[in-house]
């Protein structure tokens, strides 16, 4: 169906967008948040079409469409102005309190809208592409040789990026929920 | 001894990746090593452990594609093929009726078989 649409076919296109368009929509969920994710999966989308001729199959089409998607929120990311990173001074190891049902109540079952909120908006304060990394990881299961591919850096960088979005990540969760707890005792 | 800010960054993210499984051998037998030693290193692998859980979950919770952002795109891609498609029709007739009036005012002799 790829190798079609590269050759112009329209209607495969199509096809193509319908059976992908949750992967798009969704990276672009976790890099940006709800208020860009549709504008930045429509000019993937875009961009997919214009650079579709140049799709030779030699990555999965999915490898290639995670590389558009991702370079575009990347994109849209460096429009803005630098998101305030939350800086680890080092005093203190970050930790969640445990949760209220202790280990039999694990949070793998559902997450609740406050939760929700609390993850996504902690995942805003790392570092783009630390934060694309993390996504690819630990949201969409890929591999490390995959995230390479896609960010287009070596095997150790996308390790490290990883690495690094994921204490940054801690970091942003623990104090968030510092603070919630400051304000409501 | 305390570690450093440098060297708490880097306990950090080694405990982090020991939390994600990524850890083998040697590596992985220092930071058990160091849970053992610290229970706040401890803790803080319980942590990792659960805030990875919670993405996991949050990476597998469905996803509603709003149809703006499916849309959009394929009419895009539609509009596209179409102007493209008009773009070659309109050239070559352009240099079809060009060629007629380079003949026409005898510019040109016909040729036979590919040769002048």
């Amino acid at each position: 169906m790829a190798i079609r649409a590269s050759r112009g076919d329209v209607g495969a296109f199509r096809h193509l967008v319908r059976e992908h368009s949750g992967l798009v929509y969704r990276v672009a969920l976790r890099i940006l948040g709800i208020q860009d994710a549709q504008d930045a999966s429509q000019e993937a989308w875009i961009r997919a079409w214009r650079n579709i001729e140049n799709f030779r199959g030699d990555s999965a089409f999915s490898t290639w469409l995670y590389r558009i998607t991702v370079n575009t929120c990347l994109s849209v990311r460096r429009k803005e102005s630098r998101r305030r990173e939350r800086e680890y001074s080092g005093d203190e190891l970050p930790f969640l309190p445990e949760p209220r049902g202790g280990d039999a109540d694990p949070e793998a079952a559902s997450l609740g809208a406050q939760r929700r909120e609390e993850l996504l908006g902690a995942l805003d304060h790392v570092r783009a592409e630390h934060r694309a990394a993390l996504v690819l990881r630990h949201m969409e299961g890929l591999s490390y040789a995959e995230i390479a591919q896609i960010l287009e850096v070596p095997d150790g960088t996308a390790k490290g990026w990883v690495s690094r979005g994921r204490a940054a990540m801690l970091v942003a969760l623990a104090r968030d929920e510092n603070d919630h707890r400051e304000t409501t005792t | 001894m305390m570690p450093s800010g440098d060297q708490r960054w880097e306990i950090l993210e080694k405990v982090g990746a020991y939390a994600a499984n990524e850890l083998e051998g040697e590596e992985a037998r220092e930071v058990e090593r160091l849970m053992f030693e610290r229970p706040d290193y401890r803790r803080l692998a319980e942590s990792y452990t659960r805030m990875l859980v919670m993405l996991n979950t949050l990476g597998n919770e469905p996803v509603e594609v709003p149809d703006d952002a499916v849309g959009y795109a394929v009419r895009r891609a539609y509009v596209s093929a179409f102007m493209r498609s008009a773009e070659v029709l309109i050239r070559d007739l352009g240099r079809s009726y060009l060629d007629a009036f380079v003949y026409y005012l005898g510019l040109r002799r016909e040729s036979y078989g590919g040769g002048i």
